[in-house]
């Protein structure tokens, strides 16, 4: 197979570049072989995992080495893609946007530098996975909860920077992140907030810093190489109270995010729950040709036939309630009264009390058991999500699903979505599963992301994350003023980054050097 | 370009000879009598490359986990369970965990290093005298061990 190579980068610079990192990491860890590069390309790719092939990939242990890497990158002028563990599975996992760049895996970065366990918060290299951080808290017995998204098996900063969400009160993940300490595209090393400071006795704990901010800026951005990350911690509640309910009709998630909103907002409810269609808990535990075997989408009568054998509504809900039991009882009575305005139905309540299992309390567990979704079609499954944004009410939710689903149908998938819902918006998660050995039916999801983007874009929607197949497809809706926040994301991506060594394209944000690969 | 890696079958099946009642002699966890050095040295090995399988693989691969449930739907619940199989051999654990198999997706140098890799493929592969019954019921482990 031959080397895909970096944009203007000649085979014998590429080899010295590669040379001068294992002069930095040892040989063992530049990593180059055709067996490399397949394992760093997306296999659940919505077409050819080629489109995002890498080079080479190279194994820092440490920030000191990061920073002796970029320096090297710079002089080779050979492009970096910074990954933490490198399952951002969905949306590309650990393929670079752009091929021939090399991956800078910083899974071997694996030190938890500190839990703090008064002041709830964690100081943490990227390769540290939820299981590592879990694992560390449960032996040590820290009273210290985790926000952990559905497929756990990632990295705890790298879900934080691509804005991944969990679903306890600190389920936003991106939000719980309060300092960094950043390699820049030159190389050089920063400390955000009050980090800044050599003797920071606060880096931890207060987000600010003195000036402009910038750990947001580096979130799913190309600026620099997080290293280190603070991040809050959830003090263990002395009890949880979970509240389920199945709510038969499709149109029923309209009312249901109306009812729970004014609760997220005023805080009765802080957790984001999710809504989600119950096909997706089928599809994670049958194959659907044990229901279905014709053309197009799964028929609704179908579908009426496997919710009714497992006694599923179309949607459920899952709400949780965290802190001190009389509180959380005086709480489940406001929502019980506020869905009674809208169903017979009681809630299946359930009860948490400190000591008792974890697995039952609400806390973030970790676990991979929603991958396999992507056995739903058989062959080699691929899987993508499209997450628009949406305000949290039924007239913006009810017409985004319906519209969606109307999509989906068209081209013969099955409709995934979920409704994570925040104080102010829901995120719109909708999964594409589809069979990667037919290639006819990945053709149509790959046109259909397309249409998807551009309906959402029309109704002033968003994506919160996407694949790097639509990167500048995304990039493209953010238009106001002629495209002025790109224009400002370029601006600074080429001040800081004048070679453009780091993750081109990441985000639709490409530097100078690179701006012809564009979509 | 490189043919795209697809696996459809399982390896050829092993015959190991069985002897169940030696076993539990040369059981890995718990070794009762002292055994000459070299036998010492693969049941250190082997139970270096069974803490690395739970270590790397057990996210999905110990019981409740997503890869045992897979394989229990594909090939039945007497090979969900990769650490109780006997069938396969080393070079197709390796294999597979570097080019991936169905939803399973490849593991790098960086996550699985080769000398790990070594370890865990002889575990999974190791002779069927030096498998041990589980010491209770798999069902009761945790997937996040």
């Amino acid at each position: 197979m031959p080397v895909v190579l970096p944009p203007n980068v000649s085979e014998k610079n590429f080899q010295k570049a590669l040379d001068a990192f294992a002069g930095v990491v040892g040989r063992q860890w530049v990593l180059a072989t055709d067996e490399d590069r397949y394992t760093y390309m997306d296999i659940y790719a919505p077409g050819d995992a080629d489109e995002h092939i890498p080079s080479a990939a190279v194994g820092p242990q440490s920030a000191e080495e990061v920073q002796a890497i970029v320096r090297i990158a710079n002089e080779y002028k050979v492009p970096l893609w910074p990954i933490s563990r490198g399952k951002n599975l969905g949306y590309g996992a650990a393929a670079p946007e752009m091929p021939g760049t090399v991956v800078l895996d910083l899974g071997r970065m694996k030190r938890i530098i500190e839990v703090n366990e008064r002041f709830g918060y964690c100081l943490i290299e990227p390769g540290v996975g939820f299981f590592d951080l879990f694992a560390h808290l449960q032996e040590r017995k820290i009273p210290l909860w985790m926000s952990v998204p559905a497929n756990a098996w990632g990295s705890v900063v790298g879900n934080a920077l691509e804005r991944g969400y969990g679903y306890t009160p600190y389920g936003e993940n991106t939000r719980n992140i309060c300092g960094l300490e950043v390699v820049l595209p030159t190389g050089e090393m920063i400390r955000t907030g009050t980090g800044a400071m050599s003797n920071s006795a606060c880096w931890q704990l207060f987000k600010y810093g003195y000036g402009p901010s910038w750990d947001q800026a580096f979130v799913q951005s190309n600026y620099g190489v997080v290293t280190k990350m603070g991040m809050w911690l959830m003090p263990e509640p002395e009890a949880t109270l979970g509240l389920k309910m199945q709510l038969p009709n499709p149109d029923d998630v309209g009312w249901a995010v109306d009812a729970l909103q004014p609760l997220r907002l005023s805080g009765v409810l802080q957790q984001n729950p999710s809504i989600g269609n119950s096909l997706r808990v089928v599809a994670t535990q049958t194959p659907r040709s044990q229901w279905y075997q014709g053309d197009g989408a799964l028929p609704d009568d179908v579908l009426r036939t496997i919710l009714s054998k497992y006694n599923l509504g179309w949607w459920g809900i899952d709400l949780r309630l965290y802190g001190y039991d009389e509180v959380n009882e005086a709480h489940a009575k406001i929502i019980k009264a506020a869905f009674a305005k809208h169903t017979k139905q009681e809630f299946e309540v359930t009860k948490w009390h400190r000591g008792e299992p974890i697995e039952d309390s609400g806390a973030g567990v970790p676990a991979t058991r929603a991958l396999q979704i992507i056995n739903w079609r058989g062959g080699r499954g691929g899987h993508l999500g499209f997450s628009p944004v949406l305000p949290a009410s039924s007239e913006h939710v009810l017409k985004q699903f319906h519209s969606t689903k109307k999509r989906y149908e068209e081209i013969g998938v099955d409709y995934y979505g979920s409704f994570t819902l925040f104080e102010r918006y829901t995120t719109n998660v909708n999964m594409m599963v589809y069979d990667r050995d037919d290639q006819a039916m990945t053709s149509r999801v790959r046109n259909l992301f397309k249409v998807l983007v551009a309906d959402a874009a029309k109704e002033g929607y968003s994506e919160y994350r996407t694949h790097l197949s639509y990167m500048d497809d995304v990039a493209l809706s953010f238009d106001y003023n002629n495209h002025a926040l790109r224009r400002l994301n370029e601006t600074v991506k080429d001040a800081l980054d004048p070679n453009g060594i780091l993750a081109p394209g990441k985000q639709g944000i490409w530097p100078k050097a690179f701006r012809g690969s564009r979509a | 370009m490189r043919t795209k890696p697809r696996f459809r079958s399982l390896a050829p099946f092993m015959l190991f000879a069985l002897t169940t009642s030696a076993a539990i002699g040369v059981g890995v966890a718990h070794p009762r009598h002292p055994r000459p050095r070299r036998e010492d040295d693969s049941a250190q090995k082997f139970n270096e490359g069974e803490k690395l399988f739970r270590a790397r693989c057990g996210y999905c691969h110990l019981a409740g986990g997503t890869g045992t449930i897979m394989l229990g739907r594909r090939l039945g619940k007497d090979h969900a369970l990769l650490d109780q199989r006997t069938d396969l051999t080393a070079a197709y654990v390796k294999t597979i965990t570097r080019v991936g198999l169905n939803s399973m997706p490849p593991h790098t140098r960086i996550e699985v290093p080769d000398t790990e890799l070594d370890l865990i493929a002889a575990f999974i592969a190791r002779p069927a005298s030096a498998h041990t019954p589980p010491a209770s019921p798999p069902s009761t482990r945790a997937t996040h061990e």
